[in-house]
C-alpha cells in the first residue's frame, strides 16, 4: 500500500536541509498535478514528498529590464497577467490552455518544466523566448538555457538536490512578438497532439530580423527548429517564406515525429507545416499592434 | 392560453434540491453498517486458458474478508444468451473478464489483495475483427453453447432477418441507386457517476441490492433466478435505487459486477460495495455496439424511394448483452424512416475477443440512422435531387403502416424538415463547396413505450394524506432526466393538486408496482398514462368523500360564524350543487362545485375534506389510494420482426452548418438546429435539456469519441484520451420543440430521451460533404479522416 | 501507516483531524466530515466532480494532498447556503434552469462557478465556459449550466 511522509518546508533553506537528509528517498512536489496523479496511476510512491507549496517568495512575475518569473508561479497567475499576455504572448497562450482552471490554480511553471514531458505546453514558449532556467542547490545557483535543460523524455539536467527557482527572459525578447498553438481535439482538458511556438522580430521593411521556432511532441524533448530559424533570418515576411520554414521545421532534420495512439506522425508533420506560418503571422500581428 | 395549469410549464427541479446541496445519496455515498469493499481482478489476456489461480497470499492480507474465484462459486450462466459465468473458471475470452474478486475492509486493502492473487495463463489465439472471426479457420471464442452443445462458428444464432416486399422488383423500378459502406465504432456512455452497487443479505438469505439499475423489476427477477440456481431457493430480493449519476443505457442489463457483489455479500454476510473506478468504467463497462453496414438504396425518376437493402455485421465481443439486440431497433429506421416499399435487413452478430457491448442511448438507432441518412444523401446526389427535397418526397405521414407494421399516428416529420430548413437558410447556404456546408438528417424512434418484453406495463400508486400531500410510488427510475419533476406536474394536473404537494418515490421493488424499465424513452409516456388513471381513481374517492362530508363542514362553519356574529344571516344554500361526485371538481388544491366554482361556502381547500374524511371512526375510516397499471395496446415483434411495438413514434430532424478547415481537417459546428416532435412538452425547459444533452452526445459520436481497442485492449481508459466534449467545445444547439399532441400520450406527450442524439452524426457528415465534397462514412469523423479524404479526392482529380 | 494532524477552516468552522498522510482532501471531506457533495469521478484531476474552493481558488480535491490544507480555508457545496438555510443564488439558478440533471457533476460545477463569480461577478459567456472547462457533464450539454450561471450572476443577493 502506498505510504509516504509529506514534508512542508517553510523556506528554501529548509528544502535543502530535507533534500540532504532524505536524498534519493525524496521527490519534490509543487502543485501536485503530475506527482499525485502519477502516484495514483502507478500505485507507487517515493518514501518522502517535499512540498514547495509554501514558498510564496517564489511566486512572482516581474519586469525589470528583463522578465523574471518565479519557479512556483502558477499557470493561473500567468493566465491572468496582463504583462505576460501582452509581452510574453506565447507563454500566455500556453499557460491559459493547460488542463483546466482547477489544474492551473495549483500547477506551477517550474513543475511543468521539471516534469519534462515531451508535450509540456509551456516548454515551447519558453524556448522561443530564450528563457534561462535558474537552479539553486546546496552548492549555489546556476543558470541553464532552456534549450539545454531537457535531457530526454521526463529527464532534465536538474540535480535531485536542486530547486528550479526562477525563469529569466531577456529584455530583448520584449521586442519579439510570439504565439503558441496547441493542436488538440478539444478546447480544454487536453495534452497537445503537437505544440508549435514562434517568436519573431521584424524590421521596418517587414523582414525577419530574428525568429525562434519551438515544437513539442515532435521529439523526445521539447525542441527548437534551428534550421527553420536559420532559413527565416533576414528573409521577407511572406507566405511563401513562412511556408518553406514550416516544411523545414517538419522535416526529419528538425524533429523526430512519432505515431502514437493519440496521433499519427504524418498528421503531426502536416500540422507543423500549417501552424508555423499561422503562428508566425499571429506573432507578427501582435508585435505590430503593441 | 393553455388548458393546463401545470403540465406544459417549466416547473423548476425543486423536488431535487438535494442534488445542489450535496445531500443526494448516490451509490458512491451509500454506507451500510459493517460494509466491505469489493474489487475485481480482470484478465491479463484477450484469450487464454486459466491454468491456476493462487489466492493464498491475498487471503492472508489483514483486512481481507473473502477471496473468490470461479472455482469457489457454482458455475451458473448469466446474460441473455447465458454465455458467461460470473467468475471465469477455465478460459478468459476478453481483457475485461472477471477472474477473481475480493472483499475487504477498505478499497485500498481490496486493491492490494488483487495484486497478491497469482494467476497462471496459457495464451490462446485470439480474433479481434468480426469479419476475420466469421472465417472458417478463425479461432473459436466459445467452444460450447449455454446447453453444452459444441459450437462451430463465431456467428451467433440470432435471427436478425427482416424482409418486406421485393428487393429485386425495387431494383428494377429504380432510376438511381446508391451504395455505401458505413462504419460506427465503440463509444463509452461516460456517466459521471461510475457503476457500482451494494449487496446485503439478511440472516434468512433475503437480499437487498442497492443498484443503479433502470430495470429494477427485471433486474430483481434475474437475481432471483440466479439465487435459485445457486441453491437459495426461497430468497427474496429487493432492489433499491439510490440517486443515479447517469445511465445512457448502462443500466439495462444486470452486469457481472452485481452478481459478484451478491456472491461476496453471501460469503461474508456483510454488505459489500463494488464501485468502479473511472479506469474500470472505460475498460470493463460494455460500451455502445459498433456496426459495419452495407446499404443500398434506390429511387425512381421522381425521387420516390423504391427499395432499401441493408447488411450489417456486429462485433459482439466475447459475451452477449444488449448490444446483440440492437438490430431489433435498427430495423425501425431501416424499414420505417421515410416511406420505402421494399426493405431487407440482415444483421450478423459475431463473437470476437473484443469487449462486449450493451445498450446506449438510441440502442442501435444512431448507428442505423447514420447508415440510412448517409445513404439518402448519397442517393440524392445520384439522382440530382436536393437532399431535403428527397426527404420531403418520401416523408412519413400520419395514418400509415410501415413495412415493419409500425402504425404511424402523429407525425409532423414534414414540419420538422421544413422548420430546420428555414432556420438554417437551406436554399441560400447549400451547394457552395467552399468549406462551409449544410446537411440534415431525420429520425424515427419509439415514443410510446416499447414492447420488448411480453409486458410493457408500468404501475403507479398514488396516496393522499389529510394535509393534501400526495405520495407517489413510481415504478420507473430516475437517471437524471427529470422524471420526479415531470411526474409531479402530471399528478398535480390529473389530481387537481399542486406539484409542490407531490413527493415521488421511485425505483424500489418492495414499494412500487411493476415496470418494464426506464428505457426506450418511455418514462414520461408510461408514467403519465398510469398516473392519469391512478389519479382518476384517487380523485373519485376524494369526490365521494367530499359528497359525504362537505355538508357537515359547511354547516360547522356557518354555525361558528353565527356564534361569532349575531347579525349573521344564515344563507339559504343549494346543497344539490354538491350532492354527487360528478358535480364536483378539484383544481389547484381547491374542491368546488362545477356549476359555481367560486361558491362562497362550497369552495374549499381539499385538505379540509381529507382531514374530515380520512380516519373518521370505527368501521368508517378510509384511505385515499389510487393505483393503476398501464400496459399500452401494442405488439411484440413476431417471427418476421414485424409488429407495432410502440404506441406512437417520435420524429425529428437536425440540420447542421459546418465549417471545415481544409488544412487541418478540423470541423467546426457553426449552427445546429434540432426540431423534435414531442407531442406536447410536459416541461419545456426539461425537454430542451434533453435535446441539448443528446445533441452534444451526438456531436461527440460524430466527431470525437471512440474507445480505442488494440488487440482487444482498451488503450484510452481515461478522460484525457477519451474525447468527451468540454464546456469550451461550444456547439450552438437550437432546440425547436414541435408540438402535435398525441392522442395516446398523457396530456399529448411523447418520449424525447433518445431522439435528440439519433440524427446528429449523419447531419454533420452530410454537412461536411456539402462543405468539401467528401463523404466520410466512418465514425468518428476525425480531422485525420477529413484530410485523408481530401488528399484522396485531390489525387483522383489530378 | 504514517499519519498527519491538520487544522483548517471548513465551511467557516475551524476543524482539526488526524488521518493517514496519503489521504487527499476529497477523501477527508467525505469520510471524516460526511460531506458527500464533492465526488470522485476519475480520481486523477481530470473531471472536476471533486471540485471545492481552497483559499478562494477552485481545485480538484482528489489530487490535493491533505497535509497541504494546514491553515487554509475550504469551502464545499454544503457551505454555500445562507445562514438562514436559504439556497445560494447558484443553487437556485441550477434548479430553475435545469442545470442539474443526474446531478453527479453538480457539486463540483457549482463550486467552479462560485469561484468564478466571486472573482469575476460579471463574466462573459466565454469566461464562464473557461471557468467550468474543468468540469465534465454528460447530461446537459452545458448550455443550461452556462445560462444558470449567467442568471445567478444577475440575481446575486448581497455578497457571494
Amino acid at each position: 500500500m502506498i505510504d509516504y511522509e509529506y514534508k512542508i518546508p517553510a523556506d528554501l533553506h529548509e528544502v535543502f536541509t530535507l533534500l540532504k537528509e532524505y536524498g534519493e528517498k525524496a521527490t519534490l512536489v509543487a502543485g501536485g498535478t503530475d506527482v499525485m496523479v502519477k502516484i495514483r496511476n502507478t500505485r507507487k510512491a517515493p518514501e518522502v514528498l517535499i512540498s514547495l507549496r509554501r514558498l510564496e517568495d517564489l511566486r512572482y512575475i516581474r519586469k525589470n529590464g528583463g522578465y523574471r518569473i518565479g519557479g512556483l508561479t502558477t499557470h493561473r497567475m500567468l493566465e491572468l497577467s496582463n504583462l505576460v499576455r501582452t509581452e510574453l504572448s506565447a507563454l500566455h497562450d500556453a499557460a491559459s490552455q493547460v488542463g483546466s482552471v482547477q489544474v492551473r490554480n495549483v500547477a506551477t511553471l517550474g513543475g511543468n518544466i521539471c516534469n519534462a514531458a515531451p508535450s509540456a505546453d509551456t516548454a515551447a514558449p519558453l524556448l522561443v523566448l530564450d528563457a534561462t532556467v535558474v537552479l539553486e542547490g546546496p552548492g549555489g545557483r546556476r543558470r541553464v538555457p532552456i534549450a539545454e535543460f531537457f535531457k530526454g523524455t521526463y529527464r532534465t539536467v536538474k540535480e535531485p538536490d536542486e530547486v528550479l527557482i526562477e525563469f529569466d527572459i531577456p529584455e530583448k525578447m520584449g521586442a519579439f512578438g510570439s504565439a503558441y498553438w496547441k493542436h488538440s481535439r478539444r478546447k480544454a482538458m487536453e495534452l497537445p497532439l503537437i505544440g508549435i511556438a514562434v517568436s519573431v522580430k521584424l524590421s521596418e521593411a517587414n523582414e525577419i530580423e530574428d525568429s525562434r521556432i519551438a515544437l513539442t511532441v515532435a521529439a523526445p524533448t521539447p525542441i527548437r527548429a534551428y534550421l527553420a530559424e536559420d532559413f527565416l533570418r533576414g528573409k521577407p515576411f511572406t507566405d511563401q517564406v513562412l511556408k518553406e520554414a514550416g516544411e523545414i521545421a517538419s522535416s526529419s532534420e528538425c524533429c523526430t515525429l512519432r505515431t502514437s495512439l493519440r496521433c499519427e506522425a504524418w498528421y503531426r508533420e502536416d500540422m507543423i507545416k500549417i501552424f508555423v506560418p499561422r503562428m508566425a503571422k499571429l506573432a507578427a500581428e501582435r508585435i505590430k499592434s503593441r | 392560453m393553455s388548458e393546463y395549469l401545470y403540465v406544459g410549464k417549466s416547473t423548476p427541479r425543486t423536488i431535487e434540491t438535494d442534488k445542489v446541496t450535496g445531500r443526494a445519496v448516490y451509490i458512491s455515498d451509500l454506507r451500510r453498517p459493517g460494509m466491505l469493499f469489493g474489487k475485481i481482478l480482470y484478465s491479463r489476456y484477450a484469450h487464454a486458458k486459466i491454468k491456476s489461480i493462487d489466492t493464498s497470499k491475498a487471503e492472508k492480507l489483514q483486512g481481507v474478508r473473502a477471496v473468490l474465484t470461479g472455482r469457489d462459486i457454482p458455475e451458473v450462466r448469466v446474460g441473455f444468451l447465458k454465455d458467461q459465468t460470473v467468475l471465469k473458471k477455465d478460459v478468459v475470452r476478453q481483457f475485461r473478464d472477471e477472474v477473481a474478486a475480493v472483499a475487504a475492509t477498505s478499497p485500498e486493502i481490496a486493491e492490494e489483495a488483487l495484486g497478491l492473487i497469482e494467476v497462471e495463463y496459457e495464451e490462446l489465439p485470439a480474433v479481434f475483427d468480426p469479419i476475420e472471426a466469421m472465417k472458417e479457420d478463425a479461432p473459436l471464442v466459445h467452444e460450447i453453447d449455454a446447453r453444452g452443445r459444441p459450437v462451430r462458428s463465431n456467428i451467433l444464432p440470432l435471427p436478425w432477418k427482416f424482409s418486406a416486399g421485393d428487393i429485386e422488383q425495387g431494383r428494377k423500378d429504380s432510376a438511381y441507386i446508391a451504395k455505401d459502406n458505413v462504419r460506427t465504432t465503440w463509444v463509452n456512455q461516460c456517466c459521471m457517476g461510475t457503476s457500482g452497487c451494494v449487496a446485503e443479505f439478511d440472516m434468512n438469505n433475503n437480499l437487498t441490492l442497492y443498484s443503479q439499475t433502470n430495470v429494477p423489476f427485471l433486474g430483481k427477477q434475474r437475481i432471483v433466478e440466479y439465487l435459485r440456481n445457486i441453491g437459495l431457493k426461497g430468497s427474496r430480493v429487493r432492489v433499491v435505487n439510490p440517486i443515479v449519476g447517469g445511465s445512457f443505457g448502462t443500466k439495462l442489463d444486470t452486469d457481472i459486477y452485481e452478481f459478484i457483489a451478491v456472491q461476496l455479500a453471501l460469503r461474508t454476510r456483510k454488505p459489500v460495495k463494488i464501485l468502479f473506478t473511472r479506469e474500470e468504467e472505460f475498460r470493463a463497462l460494455p460500451p455502445r455496439q459498433p456496426a459495419i453496414f452495407e446499404i443500398e438504396q434506390g429511387c425512381d425518376k421522381e425521387g420516390k424511394l423504391t427499395f432499401r437493402k441493408v447488411e450489417a455485421i456486429l462485433d459482439n465481443g466475447a459475451y452477449t448483452s444488449w448490444g446483440a439486440t440492437t438490430p431489433s431497433v435498427m430495423m425501425m429506421p431501416i424499414s420505417s424512416l421515410y416511406r420505402v416499399p421494399n426493405v431487407s435487413f440482415n444483421a450478423t452478430c459475431v463473437y470476437t475477443n473484443n469487449i462486449y457491448c450493451q445498450a446506449m442511448r438510441g440502442y442501435g438507432n444512431p448507428q442505423a440512422t447514420f447508415a440510412v441518412e448517409t445513404s439518402m444523401d448519397s442517393l440524392a446526389e445520384e439522382a440530382g435531387i436536393d437532399p431535403a427535397e428527397l426527404r420531403l418526397i418520401n416523408c412519413n405521414k400520419p395514418g400509415e403502416l410501415t413495412p415493419m407494421r409500425l402504425k404511424i399516428t402523429t407525425c409532423p416529420l414534414d414540419r420538422c424538415i421544413k422548420t430546420v430548413q428555414e432556420k438554417i437558410n437551406w436554399k441560400e447556404k447549400r451547394g457552395k463547396r467552399n468549406g462551409r456546408g449544410i446537411g440534415m438528417a431525420s429520425l424515427i424512434h419509439v415514443a410510446g413505450g416499447a414492447r420488448v418484453y411480453k409486458s410493457d406495463g408500468h404501475g403507479i400508486m398514488v396516496k393522499v394524506d389529510q394535509n393534501g400531500n400526495v405520495d407517489v410510488l413510481e415504478s420507473g427510475t430516475d437517471q437524471g432526466q427529470g422524471s420526479p419533476t415531470v411526474i409531479s406536474q402530471m399528478v398535480a394536473e390529473a389530481l387537481g393538486f399542486r406539484p409542490e404537494d407531490v413527493s415521488i418515490t421511485l425505483g424500489d421493488t418492495a414499494l412500487c408496482l411493476w415496470d418494464a424499465g426506464t428505457h426506450a424513452s418511455r418514462h414520461t409516456f408510461m408514467a403519465g398514462n398510469a398516473a392519469i388513471r391512478a389519479c382518476d381513481k384517487a380523485k373519485k374517492q376524494i369526490l365521494e368523500m367530499a359528497v359525504e362530508h362537505m355538508p357537515e363542514i359547511v354547516e360547522y362553519k356557518l354555525k361558528r360564524k353565527e356564534r361569532k356574529d349575531p347579525d349573521f344571516q344564515m344563507p339559504d344554500l343549494d346543497y344539490s350543487l354538491i350532492s354527487e361526485p360528478d358535480k364536483l371538481d378539484i383544481k389547484d388544491r381547491y374542491i368546488f362545485p362545477k356549476n359555481q366554482p367560486e361558491h362562497p361556502y362550497f369552495r374549499m381547500e381539499v385538505s379540509e375534506v381529507l382531514t374530515r374524511g380520512l380516519h373518521v371512526g370505527t368501521g368508517e375510516s378510509k384511505v385515499v389510494v389510487g393505483e393503476a397499471f398501464y400496459d399500452p395496446p401494442t405488439e411484440m415483434l413476431d417471427r418476421e420482426m414485424k409488429g407495432n411495438y410502440s404506441c406512437t413514434y417520435a420524429f425529428g430532424t437536425t440540420a447542421v452548418e459546418v465549417e471545415v478547415d481544409r488544412e487541418t481537417g478540423e470541423v467546426k459546428i457553426l449552427n445546429l438546429f434540432a426540431a423534435h416532435d414531442v407531442g406536447r412538452a410536459m416541461n419545456p425547459t426539461l425537454v430542451k435539456g434533453q435535446i441539448y444533452g443528446a445533441a452534444y452526445m451526438g456531436v461527440g459520436y460524430g466527431l470525437t469519441e471512440q474507445l480505442q481497442l488494440r488487440n482487444g485492449r482498451v488503450m484510452n481508459p481515461n478522460f484525457r484520451d477519451y474525447k468527451m466534449l468540454t464546456a469550451k467545445d461550444v456547439v450552438p444547439v437550437v432546440p425547436l420543440v414541435i408540438e402535435e399532441p398525441d392522442a395516446d400520450g398523457p396530456f399529448g406527450a411523447k418520449g424525447i430521451g433518445e431522439p435528440g442524439l439519433v440524427p446528429t452524426a449523419p447531419a454533420i457528415a452530410n454537412a461536411i460533404y456539402d462543405a468539401i465534397g467528401v463523404r466520410i462514412t466512418d465514425l468518428p469523423i476525425t480531422a485525420e479522416k477529413v484530410l485523408v479524404a481530401l488528399k484522396k479526392k485531390a489525387g483522383e482529380q489530378s | 501507516m504514517k499519519k498527519v494532524s491538520v487544522s483548517f477552516t471548513l465551511n467557516g468552522e475551524p476543524v482539526t483531524i488526524e488521518v493517514p498522510t496519503t489521504w487527499n482532501l476529497l477523501k477527508v471531506l467525505r469520510e471524516c466530515f460526511e460531506l458527500n457533495g464533492a465526488k470522485e469521478g476519475c480520481g486523477v484531476g481530470e473531471c472536476g466532480c471533486c471540485t471545492v474552493i481552497v483559499d478562494g481558488d477552485a481545485v480538484n480535491s482528489c489530487i490535493y494532498p491533505i497535509p497541504e490544507i494546514e491553515g487554509r480555508s475550504v469551502l464545499s457545496v454544503e457551505g454555500i447556503s445562507g445562514t438562514d438555510g436559504g439556497l445560494h443564488p447558484l443553487q437556485k439558478a441550477f434548479l430553475e434552469n435545469n442545470a442539474v440533471q443526474c446531478g453527479f457533476c453538480t457539486s463540483g460545477m457549482i463550486m467552479s462557478a462560485k469561484a468564478l463569480l466571486d472573482k469575476n461577478p460579471e463574466p462573459t459567456e466565454d469566461e464562464i465556459r473557461t471557468g467550468i472547462s474543468g468540469n465534465f457533464c454528460r447530461c446537459t450539454g452545458y448550455v443550461q449550466i452556462v445560462e444558470a450561471i449567467e442568471m445567478a450572476a444577475k440575481n446575486k443577493e448581497g455578497n457571494f
